[in-house]
């Protein structure tokens, strides 16, 4: 196992992003800049515009190689060649073949996970381009693309200190993200509090690691010590099987590891962050924080489990432990219940959904628990469901905070009170927040209504019928907190009817996030095959 | 009735609920302003949409043996086994009719509003597309996205230009209802890895034998009740009053009228036709609850000082009869239960057009102390009034006659003892709309003020007139009803009569 020269087009969009990143900041920290404000809201609008256009450049790369939605035919002496032939290239590094090193899979999966990182960045660069920012706009940039290179190599990670480093790399970003405004109250203690609770748990993750590298070790130098990776997570895989799987130390490695990934995941009880958080940072990294970061927590978290631990999948029974799926099943049950009750009484928007995000990190723990089924048909068929309920996440999650951010740049609040007659100040608006807040309250026939289903088909199909009714329960009180938001923008009286414009960038952004939720919700196999592709790789 | 036939290849059932969503979508692009305008395209539309509807009726044949007509099949996410399926048969033709009769006569009823105009007639013919959908899909889960569909738009629509608690009335019912769904939800997904097919499609699922007797038993339950919560059976039925009240005119007209038999339409589509066993085994207690419906609601309907609140509930306790109907399980019960949906939903549609628009509009006032000698100044209203009234207390030669005589026929044969008792209802309806019909329209006159009031328009009178006119004639010629019924719900009694005489019994 050694590094290819043929391996670098596989890692290409990663070298993009790098690049890209060190663009942004090099190109605003080397150019002169006026003093004057007007020059400040140049400065940022070319940072901006240049993080746009390349993660869109990047976007298109990506989708290119994974061959999802064509393959480039073989150069046939047209003028066209050059393009295919580039083409061709690109798409040799496209999915499949081992992971590089055995530590860096380039599969489907990854390949998903990456296209959707790659889009949350971009539509969250765009949200804050509409967003008046103007401190330092190359750093906040160049972090943006860091945290979503960071998150890229997260969810193709297959060996312990990689995944390690790049769940390092994007959390180290948002957390600099999160306190951006320093002249505000809350953004700093965002910030402060973030960095507090991901700098434990990163530290949780790394004993887990080490207690599970030890494990590896000792295992391997009973087996006759040959020399071995012991980090990689195929290799926890060869040895967790059988009686060591129940080996109190690798149990306790696991434990640790879920543990430190359910901070980044925000599930109850590692939570605690996510409502000042959400609320404190700046609303565009909200908006990225809550969908992009906790998908790719998500990915990991299931490429790690799946792969270094199928021998102690267990079942998600909650009255006994018995391996990873019963400890997802008590986290599910736990996070969906207080998720949605502490959503209940809140008056700000922001900390609302929050809590409503911390709620749909419990449902998408169902998709996972079907791993307790040995039929690949059903492990593919959950880890679909993981996927298109994280890309719908999202996607809704995105448009309805970049929403939020919106208000907040226009009214200057965004408690529930300062929505109300917004059908009156702006209808478009209103009405695209309609749309996302129902489908995160997964009405049909939006896509969140799809991912809602999936997911419980999926944990019924785990056999966790309790907790599936106990879910199924819930999102009838979620339902409650959203109509919330529909009662104010549509049927309380407006504290004033002043019109008010969504800027244009936002707006461009929020409108494509809600076309595809309905998209999506009308015509769900646009990306059911392409993710059932994916989901059978991973699953195999 | 295979009165007329009509080109195979154009796909009707779909162009029944597009033609509501069409004219939605126009509504939505219009200037606000235009309301005139905006009042036309949705009459327009939605007379269209009870044009096709009725054409499909006439060309329906039920003599056939193939009971579904109108097929149309559209992969949709076929790995799933969730299809785009649409078909008619005897038990979902009325269902149509009367959904299209409604929202005609709503549309006419909804000329007086002013307040957000657009929004509301968009809202309004969302509403009842979703209904159609509901009556035409034959695929569970497509069943399932029309019906959240048609009941969500509920939410705005009461909170926005409702009335009397209206934000209250607008979050209890669309809670009770999206419990219902959840319920639902869950049946759905039960139903779909307990079989061995994989599949969505009721016509496949309602296969006899595909489901172990436990399964049938364990998750009838949340299938059926999911959709009970929706026809507002006791105990959960204390969403409804509240929200017909809330409700402008024609939301409750069309709530009370179609909205509810959704509901209804659901236990028997899909609870009962897929789990016949798991049916058979609950009849009792549903029964029972049923009987508590229709003579409890009766009881409380008599107490009510708020006219609104008697006529809703009347409308529980009417659908408490339906839902016997379904519990009797038989032919003749089913037959009488459909029949009930229909006759129910046009003579409560009249009811709330009376007293929502007709009434409350001009007196401002729906208590039964300040009204009185209404006749005098508005003897058309009255007069329908009464029309309804006499068919919802089961008179003969009216529509609500033959519903009922069937209902208590099947639950005779089923359970006799319930079927007595519930007799009990019929003198208490007729007792508490003989007292509204005098409080209100006759009487002595208590607000002088009344003599002026404006006369009925145009509207009115043509809504008066279409929903009478189709009460006399079901009651004279009831045959064009229950044939198709009885032709369509024939193997629903059967398969329950084959699943076996399992069930609980009285001890």
């Amino acid at each position: 196992m050694s590094f290819q020269i043929t391996d670098i087009p596989r890692i290409l969009p990663e070298l993009m992003l790098l690049l890209l990143g060190l663009l942004v900041l090099g190109s605003d920290v080397l150019t002169r800049w006026g003093r004057g404000p007007e020059a400040q809201l140049e400065r940022a609008k070319e940072a901006g515009q240049l993080t746009a256009v390349g993660l869109g450049l990047v976007f298109i790369v990506g989708l290119v190689q994974s061959r999802f939605l064509f393959i480039v035919p073989d150069p046939s002496g047209g003028p066209l060649d050059v393009l295919l032939t580039l083409g061709r290239n690109l798409q040799a590094g496209g999915p499949g073949g081992s992971p590089i090193l055995g530590a860096f899979a380039t599969d489907e999966f990854t390949m998903v996970a990456r296209l959707t990182f790659i889009g949350a960045a971009f539509l969250t660069s765009l949200l804050a381009m509409g967003y008046r920012l103007t401190a330092n706009p190359g750093e906040f940039y160049g972090l943006l693309i860091f945290s979503t290179l960071g998150m890229s190599i997260m969810a193709a990670a297959t060996e312990f200190i990689l995944a390690y480093l790049a769940l390092e790399l994007s959390s180290i970003s948002l957390y600099v993200l999160a306190g951006y405004f320093r002249e505000s109250e809350r953004s700093p203690e965002a910030g402060l509090k973030y960095f507090l609770f991901g700098s434990l748990s990163s530290a949780i993750f790394l004993y887990g690691i080490s207690l599970i590298y030890g494990f590896v070790a000792s295992e391997n130098q009973k087996a006759g010590g040959t020399p071995i990776v012991a980090t990689l997570f195929a290799e926890v895989g060869r040895f967790a099987t059988g009686d060591a799987a129940s080996s109190p130390l690798l149990i306790l490695g696991m434990l640790f590891i879920i543990a430190g990934l359910g901070y980044k995941i925000s599930v109850v009880p590692f939570h605690t962050w996510a409502p000042d958080v959400y609320q404190g940072a700046p609303p565009p990294v909200t908006a990225f924080l809550s969908t992009a970061s906790k998908a790719a927590g998500f990915l990991l978290l299931y490429r790690l489990l799946t792969t270094a631990f199928p021998g102690a999948v267990g079942t998600p029974r909650l009255e006994e432990f018995n391996g990873w799926t019963s400890v997802l099943a008590i986290l599910a049950l736990v996070t969906v219940i207080v998720g949605n009750l502490a959503a209940l009484p809140q008056t700000n928007a922001r900390r609302l959904l929050a809590y409503s995000s911390i709620g749909h990190a419990g449902f998408l723990l169902l998709a996972v628990l079907i791993w307790s089924s040995t039929s690949p048909v059903d492990r593919t068929f959950g880890t679909a469901a993981l996927i298109y309920y994280l890309i719908v996440y999202t996607l809704t999650n995105l448009g309805s905070f970049g929403v939020l951010a919106v208000l907040t740049n226009a009214l200057g609040s965004d408690d529930l009170s300062a929505m109300q007659g917004l059908w009156r100040r702006n209808m478009p608006l209103t009405l695209m927040m309609t749309i996302l807040v129902l489908s995160l309250a997964g009405i049909p026939p939006l896509a969140g209504f799809w991912a809602k289903f999936f997911v419980f088909m999926a944990g019924y199909q785990a056999g966790a019928v309790p907790l599936v009714t106990i879910a199924v329960i819930m999102t009838v009180v979620s339902l409650y907190y959203y109509l919330r938001f529909l009662k104010a923008m549509w049927i309380l009286p407006a504290p004033e009817d002043t019109p008010f414009k969504t800027p244009p960038v936002a707006n461009a952004a929020i409108i494509a996030s809600t076309a595809l939720v309905v998209l999506l919700g009308l015509l769900p196999n646009l990306i059911w095959g392409t993710i059932s592709s994916a989901a059978s790789v991973a699953a195999r | 009735m295979n009165l007329i036939d009509l080109p195979a290849n154009v796909p009707w059932l779909s162009l029944i609920w597009l033609s509501l969503v069409i004219p939605t979508v126009i509504i939505a692009l219009m200037k606000p302003e235009r309301k005139e305008e905006i009042r036309i395209i949705g009459a327009v539309f939605s007379f269209i949409s009870l044009a096709l509807t009725l054409l499909v009726y006439l060309a329906y044949d039920y003599r056939s043996p193939e009971k579904f007509q109108f097929l149309e099949e559209i992969p949709w996410l076929p790995e799933l086994g969730i299809n785009y399926i649409l078909g008619v048969d005897g038990i979902s033709l009325p269902m149509l009719l009367l959904n299209g009769i409604v929202i005609f006569t709503g549309a006419l009823i909804s000329w007086n509003i002013e307040d957000r105009a657009r929004e509301y007639w968009a809202l309004l013919l969302l509403l009842a597309a979703g209904v159609y959908g509901v009556f035409v899909s034959l695929d569970l889960f497509l069943l399932f996205i029309f019906y959240e569909l048609a009941v969500l738009p509920m939410y705005l629509l009461i909170g926005i230009w409702g009335s009397t608690r209206k934000e209250y009335g607008a979050m209890k019912l669309t809670l009770y209802l999206m419990g219902g769904s959840a319920f639902i939800i869950l049946g759905m997904v039960a139903v779909y890895f307990s079989g061995t097919l994989r599949t969505f499609d009721m016509r496949l699922l309602a296969q006899s034998a595909l489901f172990p007797r436990d399964v049938q038993i364990i998750f009838f339950v949340p299938l059926f009740l999911g959709f009970a919560v929706l026809a507002g059976m006791f105990p959960f039925h204390t969403w409804s009053p509240t929200g017909h009240v809330a409700a402008p005119t024609a939301v409750s007209m069309l709530h009370a009228g179609v909205l509810m038999k959704l509901g209804a339409y659901g236990c028997m589509r899909v609870a009962m036709w897929i789990f016949p066993e798991g049916a058979n085994y609950w009849l009792l207690p549903i029964a029972i609850a049923t009987l508590i419906n229709a003579v409890y609601g009766a009881t409380i309907a008599m107490t009510q000082r708020d006219f609104k609140f008697m006529i809703g509930y009347s409308s529980v306790s009417h659908m408490g009869l339906t839902l016997m109907g379904l519990a009797a399980a038989n032919t003749i019960g089913m037959t009488g239960a459909v029949l009930q949906m229909f006759a129910h939903g046009v003579m409560t549609a009249l009811f709330f057009a009376v007293v929502g628009r007709m009434v409350y509009d001009r007196t401002h006032t729906r208590q039964f102390p300040e009204l009185g000698g209404l006749f005098s100044v508005m003897p058309f209203a009255a007069i329908v009034f009464i029309i309804a009234g006499l068919s919802s207390m089961g008179m003969p030669g009216l529509a609500g006659f033959w519903a009922e005589f069937n209902i208590f026929m099947g639950m005779w044969q089923r359970f006799p003892l319930i079927a007595v008792l519930a007799g009990v209802s019929i003198p208490i309806t007729a007792g508490y709309i003989l007292i509204a019909v005098y409080r209100v329209f006759f009487g002595e006159m208590k607000n002088p003020e009344f003599r002026h009031l404006p006369g009925l328009t145009v509207q009115e009178y043509v809504a008066g007139v279409i929903l009478v006119a189709v009460l006399i004639i079901s009651g004279i010629y009831p045959a064009y009803l229950t044939e198709p019924i009885e032709a369509s719900v024939q193997p629903i009694a059967e398969a329950l009569a084959r699943a076996g005489t399992l069930g609980m019994r009285f001890p």
